[in-house]
């Protein structure tokens, strides 16, 4: 291979270098600074130490912060999972033209500028109370995790043959049965996916969690937000690096059980 | 196992979407243990008719009867039939046997008796020992069997096929052909059969139904279609014709008179249904039945000659522009360019309606 095809390939490895550097380093930052030794926050640090994670789970703010997003998390990852795997179904059997007008109405929430959604429903929760209240934090969640399971089922879907559906009927199986050992087998993988989504959009949502958490509801980003406007402290890095680490496992975890199932039923 | 299947029977079934009739209003009879093949052009209405009687589908209007039960309104996991796919329809998280066992899990059979079972239908399809396989391990061949494994492990009233080798290259569709054969003649199950193919339609089945434009254009055993097609379509359909163009003057008793346009001069055969006088019609006669001859009734100029082994095709161009096609025995065949006369006997021919 001679220089002049090199090059390009060369040039082409910078690039793709320089924008990921661009995109991952300020956010890879926060990690050090939640070990540094420093009362204020310093890049590179002088020392490390794992004092601010002691900081962390012994305040009972953080604590109970992070406990709440970890169960408004759930709740959200549940919720969503279930509604948005019976819709990505019944979309399934909307033909042409109305199924691709109603797909478009069910992912709006995406494409709405989230702070138009969060004053939205934060005056629709005013009018029936949920303000502040956990089933209000869950809801509006819900409102932008359920696009994601209903897109990710969905493609799914498409891998679903209605051929297998019409054959597990004609030997017999009851449609709920079709559903439990013929659809919900296939589109595993989509609604894995959608959880996963589901669950990191609650757990690092902040615009709508500005309006709709009260003092007994704030969330872990409310909380990072709150502090933040105090004063840096590692410990606020702590949290970010958290939130950080819980996405990359959970993404991970997608990843591994995709091959599984990849390995099994491709 | 003799004689496993159940009669079936549809009464003006018909299936509408919108203004377009899938299938127009149709009659059927199967005889219990019959092998009957829906024939006919992709539109047709075959798969509409299949999937009707599948349940799969509710119809327009007519009823659906089997075993002389009305199941029209019986959804398909009631039916027991069993359906095999074009594409096979497997279910690919599981394996073989979960595949062949799906139908009997369903009906909470016991586990030992699932396995034991699966085991006999693989055997029945010749794939002994695959059971743990995953099935995208397997051949084309192989799942088409799988398949057909699974949808007999029910014990079908009845066995429905839609175009089950369409997907096969040509060699293994003559070895699955065959195997179909020989395992309806072992179980006698009542099968309802889908292809294009007219050659496969032959080869399986005890009766064939030709079918054209959502209609039952007409059904009989394939000597009778081959002899004394219903019309220039099925005619055309069912092996090689050459179709002469004229019009009817007279017509009665079956038989009618016929007015060769091109060809100059009448001449009086048997003749399909629904034929009257003035009708445009067409004399069919099948390329082995003509022979060239000196004193023969029409002149003709060999365009082509074909070599086909035993056989010689030779094409020939009658003074009206009109096409024939001849088949004879491989020998001293004319040349192209040669003139001959061309000649059949009586009961070769059949005048059919154009239509």
């Amino acid at each position: 291979m001679n220089a002049r095809s090199r090059s390009p390939r060369f040039l082409l490895h910078v690039t793709a270098a320089l924008v990921l550097a661009f995109l991952m380093l300020p956010i890879l930052a926060v990690v050090p600074a939640s070990f540094s030794e420093a009362r204020f926050i310093r890049l590179p640090p002088d020392a490390y130490t794992l004092d601010w994670y002691g900081a962390f789970l012994s305040d009972r703010d953080w604590r109970a912060a992070f406990l709440t997003s970890l169960h408004v998390a759930i709740a959200v990852t549940v919720f969503s999972v279930v509604l948005g795997t019976a819709a990505a179904l019944g979309l399934r059997r909307v033909p042409g033209h109305a199924g691709a007008m109603l797909l478009a109405l069910f992912v709006s929430p995406l494409i709405v500028p989230v702070i138009v959604t969060a004053v939205a429903v934060y005056r629709t929760a005013l009018d029936i109370h949920l303000n502040s209240t956990f089933l209000g934090v869950v809801f509006s969640h819900s409102l932008i995790a359920l696009p994601f399971v209903i897109v990710n089922v969905g493609i799914s879907l498409r891998g679903v043959s209605d051929d297998w559906l019409k054959a597990a009927a004609g030997l017999g199986a009851h449609p709920l049965t079709v559903f439990r050992t013929v659809t919900l087998p296939a589109v595993m993988p989509g609604v894995t996916g959608g959880a996963v989504f589901a669950f990191i959009t609650s757990f690092d949502e902040i615009t709508i969690s500005l309006f709709i958490t009260g003092a007994q509801t704030k969330t872990l980003p409310v909380k990072i937000w709150e502090d933040i406007r105090l004063e840096f402290t590692p410990v606020v890095a702590v949290a970010a690096t958290l939130l950080i680490a819980l996405a990359l496992l959970l993404f991970l975890g997608i990843a591994l059980v995709n091959r599984l199932y990849g390995r099994r039923a491709a | 196992m003799t004689q496993a299947g159940l009669s079936v029977e549809l009464r003006g079934l018909s299936r509408r979407y919108g203004a377009v009739a899938a299938l127009a209003p149709s009659d059927l009879t199967i005889n219990p243990g019959e092998f009957v093949t829906l024939l006919g052009p992709s539109g047709s209405g075959k798969s509409t008719l299949l999937h009707l009687l599948a349940g799969y589908v509710d119809p327009s209007s007519g009823r659906v009867l089997i075993g002389g039960k009305d199941v029209t309104t019986v959804p398909a996991r009631r039916r027991n039939i069993g359906m095999v796919f074009q594409n096979y329809a497997l279910f690919p998280h599981m394996s073989v046997g979960q595949n062949v066992g799906y139908g009997l899990r369903v009906r909470g059979w016991a586990k030992a008796r699932i396995v034991a079972r699966v085991e006999e239908m693989l055997d029945v399809v010749r794939l002994s020992g695959l059971a743990g396989r995953r099935v995208d391990t397997l051949s084309g061949g192989q799942q088409q069997r799988v398949a057909l494994a699974r949808a007999l492990a029910i014990e079908p009233d009845l066995i429905l096929m839609d175009e089950p080798l369409g997907a096969l290259d040509r060699q293994l569709r003559r070895d699955v052909q065959l195997e179909l054969r020989r395992l309806h003649e072992a179980q006698r199950r009542t099968t309802l059969y889908v292809t294009h193919d007219q050659e496969e339609a032959l080869i399986l089945s005890d009766r064939v139904a030709v079918m054209r434009s959502g209609r039952i254009e007409q059904i009989g055993t394939a000597r009778q279609l081959y002899d004394r097609p219903a019309s220039a379509f099925v005619a055309g359909f069912i092996g090689e014709s050459n179709l002469l163009a004229g019009r009817i003057t007279s017509a009665r008793d079956g038989h009618a008179e016929i007015e060769l346009a091109g060809v100059g001069g009448a001449l009086r055969a048997p003749a399909a249904n629904g034929l009257s006088d003035g009708d445009e019609a067409r004399l069919m006669l099948r390329p082995e039945h003509l022979r060239l001859n000196g004193t023969g009734r029409l002149e003709a100029r060999v365009t082509e000659r074909v070599y086909l082994g035993e056989l010689t095709a030779l094409r020939l161009a009658l003074n009206s522009g009109e096409q024939l096609w001849l088949r004879q025995m491989a020998g001293q065949a004319p040349h192209p360019g040669d003139t001959v006369r061309v000649d059949w006997s009586v009961d070769a021919q059949w005048i059919v309606p154009c239509t």
